[in-house]
């Protein structure tokens, strides 16, 4: 078969390529190393099959060592050169976008060659590199790596400066050490840089990003005169011809916002961003993907950007893309982030959203075989499910929803149980009769085994949860919720170790004897168990929040017969006569909420129709209460005026004890 | 009939000797369409003759070696070209490696060679098919070439038309083209577009001397 050039010979098998390059880079034949480099790389470029195959037959260690004895030859040949540019070209493919080529690579030592000799294809080399997470950090506080780094980006060829970018882009991670690359004039430069080529600009944008992000003072340097007009051209590049250099663009603007709003705070510039994402999501690629997530985070906790896109129309967008189906892993986690930060505030996102009914989307991402979108999803049904109006209606209390959900707290990853328990807990405030629905897809039992887990987050949620499923549920819900979760179970969660997880857990008691009154009850089981538990973590604590759901359980015991306000009365006044009762302690609060838990309880014990009220009257007088309430009957909160006022009418209505 | 205001021949050709356009411009636009075309010989000619300058004849040569490769069905000296140019352009560009892979089987299937063609469609083609499955459709449709004892005449006897491999080709012109940071297409048809659009436009509101041809640029005068 003629041929019209050397390279139309037939291919090496693999094994036999790998031999012949082997016993090559031992040998002294720079011919035959260079035949085969090229073989080699021309096998693997653009195919990641094969580039995986010859790493694991070893390519790679052979590779490098022609590098080395090159790059160590005494005479600097053409031969010399090519040895060099054809083995630097197939060590930065291996390199490029594979994480086992880079290890193999840097494990074979190929590094320190490569840098020493950043001409053209070595730098192509190193920033394929650098764009693994696999690479080595760099030490940007060291003088001479600083001063390298500089020469980098000083240099003509694109891809010298590109590699300088890179590793600014990979290895800058703190303050400090993005105030050392600003003072060192490395973000001017990279300024200047963005009048530069397409690649120039895009890695320039990344690197600034980079620098720039959550620091405050660097940015202040960044927008001042004397970057030049650094801020305004990155704003220009926003409406850039290349998508990426859009997406680049928006993104630095994106970390200048969220850490200085004010140097962007026009209603104009906020709403150009929102739109341009919004339209770069029309990519297919890459850029798609990351406009998703950029748009996430520039809308994230902000509800005026919120308002802004729905306006744009974000969520019809956003719906859309997923309604046209097919879309991979990425793209999906992407959206449905940026879903649930559009409606984690405003209801008409909501609304706009299950009127779109994209709920189905989201309910069918709960079991896609990807985690991080079905934690994207579980995510953006939380966001959702803040609708009361749903919440009333029932929308989201049926098995298509609660099986999937319930059957992510088995067996999932940490994450992805708090993420799916984040939903639950909302949805669980459902206020209708559905509430059995989740308890018999098995809900209740998993959220009980979750309470005990040792990850304080996943206890701290599952318990949440529980206590939303207990707000205003049937009576019979609370006895099943109840033989799962077991008084002792509970005694313990109200003295966890963790506050918050205090907090949930005498919400959740305060949930369960607010009614009628067998459930009152339950706090007197096995010897006052979490009646006791109660009383003493009111005792132990400091914390408001803590205070408050103790008090509020207490309150609603007394709420019931006489035995039920005798048994808070005990709780009360059990400590030593010495320290001031803790129901003083209370209405002496600054915060107004304990104060209004605190007379609420009084309120309540001192009922006039029930029998023992006088007796109690008395007992809260003589502890100083009847007194502590005259001086509240001006207090500046209203709720605490209105309770005080009931609170003295019914106690006095007993006489005032005095004589 | 609505009443459009008529511009006769004599106002028009007036209205047009008044525009001014510089002949450095017109050379410009002259060499970038040759240029990005690929024309190198005609370049260099018409750099001596106007004096335009224009960018390094040998990326060029290098590009046009390029696609006259996969014009002549040689993607694999092609690929090698283009590996030599810049090794990053295929191993950023699935999309169109997978097209010049794709190639490559035509060409196969094209001069008979069955097992080899066979050989390479599970070697290189399925493994691009595995790697990003967008690619499998287009994938389906080239291995169908093979089903098939007379090939031209085959539901995708199309993908053995000339027109394949200049697509083909065109697609790594371009993508070299991006490599260089240069623009992918030439400025020449941009304007001829906007001639186009712009007498459409004015067509709604006047009669005027149009060209419709825009080979010879004649005035066809307006209709009375």
């Amino acid at each position: 078969m003629p041929a019209s050039s050397a390279s139309s010979a037939p291919p090496h098998r693999p094994e036999d390529l790998i031999l012949r390059l082997s016993s090559a880079a031992d040998g002294r034949d720079g011919d035959a190393k260079l035949r085969l480099l090229r073989e080699l790389k021309n096998q693997i470029i653009g195919n990641r099959t094969k580039k995986l195959s010859y790493i694991g037959l070893g390519a790679v260690p052979s590779v490098v060592s022609i590098l080395s004895s090159a790059s160590s030859a005494a005479a600097d040949s053409d031969e010399v050169e090519s040895l060099l540019v054809q083995s630097a070209a197939a060590i930065g493919s291996f390199s490029c976008g594979v994480d086992a080529g880079v290890k193999a690579v840097l494990d074979a030592g190929a590094f320190p060659y490569l840098l020493n000799l950043v001409v053209d294809a070595a730098a192509r080399s190193l920033r394929m590199i650098y764009q693994s997470k696999l690479a080595l950090k760099y030490e940007f506080l060291q003088k001479k790596n600083m001063e390298f780094l500089l020469a980098l980006l000083n240099k003509e060829n694109e891809n010298v400066t590109g590699l300088g970018a890179s590793i600014i882009t990979h290895s800058c991670e703190t303050s400090i050490e993005q105030k050392a690359l600003s003072d060192a004039g490395v973000l001017k430069k990279l300024s200047s840089l963005l009048g530069g080529s397409l690649s120039q600009r895009d890695a320039s944008l990344e690197s600034i990003a980079t620098i720039i992000n959550s620091n405050p003072e660097v940015i202040s340097k960044f927008v001042g005169p004397e970057s030049g007009r650094a801020l305004s051209i990155v704003t220009e590049l926003t409406k850039d011809r290349y998508p990426r250099t859009r997406l680049l663009a928006c993104m630095c603007l994106i970390a200048i916002r969220n850490t200085s709003p004010s140097y962007l705070e026009g209603v104009g510039i906020k709403t150009k961003l929102i739109l341009i994402l919004l339209e770069l999501l029309d990519d297919s690629g890459q850029v798609g993907d990351e406009a998703a997530f950029a748009l996430c985070s520039l809308i994230a906790e902000k509800e005026d950007l919120q308002k802004l896109a729905f306006e744009a129309n974000a969520v019809d967008k956003l719906c859309n893309h997923l309604a046209n189906g097919s879309l991979h892993a990425k793209r999906l986690e992407g959206i449905f982030l940026a879903l649930s930060s559009l409606c984690s505030k405003l209801e008409c996102c909501r609304s706009r959203f299950l009127s779109l009914k994209a709920l189905n989307l989201v309910t069918d991402a709960l079991t896609h075989v990807c985690i991080e979108v079905r934690g994207a999803a579980c995510i953006c049904l939380k966001s959702v499910s803040r609708s009361v109006k749903n919440l009333s209606a029932g929308t989201f209390m049926n098995e298509i929803i609660l099986v999937p959900l319930v059957q992510l707290l088995c067996d999932s990853p940490t994450s992805l149980q708090v993420a799916a328990l984040g939903a639950i807990s909302n949805i669980v405030v459902d206020f209708t009769v559905h509430k059995s629905n989740f308890i018999q897809c098995g809900g209740a039992k998993q959220l009980v085994q979750l309470s005990k887990s040792m990850d304080s987050t996943v206890r701290l949620n599952a318990v949440w949860a529980l206590r939303n499923l207990m707000f205003h549920v049937n009576n019979r819900c609370k006895e099943e919720i109840l033989s799962e979760l077991t008084a002792s179970v509970l005694a313990s969660l109200i003295s966890d170790p963790k506050p918050s997880v205090q907090e949930q857990a005498l919400a959740l008691v305060r949930n369960l004897v607010d009614g009628p009154e067998d459930f009152a009850d339950y706090v007197f089981a096995e010897d006052c168990l979490l009646l006791h538990a109660v009383g003493n973590q009111l005792q132990n604590t400091s914390k408001a929040d803590v205070l408050l759901q103790g008090m509020y359980t207490l309150c609603n015991v007394a709420s019931g017969n006489e035995s039920s306000k005798e048994a808070v009365m005990s709780q009360l006044f059990c400590q030593t006569s010495n320290t001031q009762c803790i129901l003083v302690n209370f209405l002496q609060n600054s915060d107004s909420r304990l104060r209004t838990a605190a007379v609420w309880t009084v309120v309540n014990l001192t009922f006039p129709s029930s029998p023992g009220a006088f007796d109690r009257a008395g007992k809260l007088r003589n502890a100083g209460i009847a007194t502590q309430l005259k001086n509240m009957v001006n207090d500046s909160c209203v709720d605490v005026k209105l309770r005080v006022k009931t609170a003295l009418g019914q106690m006095m209505s007993f006489g005032d004890g005095s004589t | 009939a609505t009443s459009k205001k008529v511009i006769t021949r004599e106002e028009w050709e007036k209205k047009l000797s008044d525009v001014k356009i510089r002949k450095e411009d017109m050379n410009k636009l002259v060499m970038n369409f040759l240029v990005t075309e690929g024309y190198v010989d005609a370049a260099e000619k018409f750099r001596m003759e106007s004096g335009t300058e224009h960018i390094d004849l040998a990326t060029i040569t290098d590009r046009m070696a390029v696609k006259k490769a996969v014009q002549s069905g040689n993607v694999e000296d092609a690929i090698e070209k283009v590996n030599d140019l810049n090794p990053e352009i295929l191993d950023t560009n699935p999309q169109l490696f997978f097209h010049l892979q794709q190639q490559r089987l035509i060409e196969l299937i094209r001069n008979g060679k069955v097992e080899e063609a066979l050989e390479f469609a599970q070697e290189e083609l399925a493994p691009r098919g595995e790697e990003n499955q967008s690619f499998l459709e287009e994938l389906e449709r080239t291995v169908a070439l093979l089903a098939f004892e007379d090939v031209t005449n085959c539901p995708v006897g199309e993908l053995l038309d000339i027109s394949q491999r200049l697509k083909t080709a065109s697609e790594v012109n371009a993508a070299i083209l991006t490599s260089q940071s240069h623009e992918k297409d030439p400025k020449l048809p941009s304007l001829l577009k906007m001639l186009i659009w712009a007498q459409n436009q004015l067509d709604e509101k006047a009669a005027f001397p149009r060209i419709s041809n825009l080979s010879t640029a004649a005035l066809e005068d307006p209709p009375v």
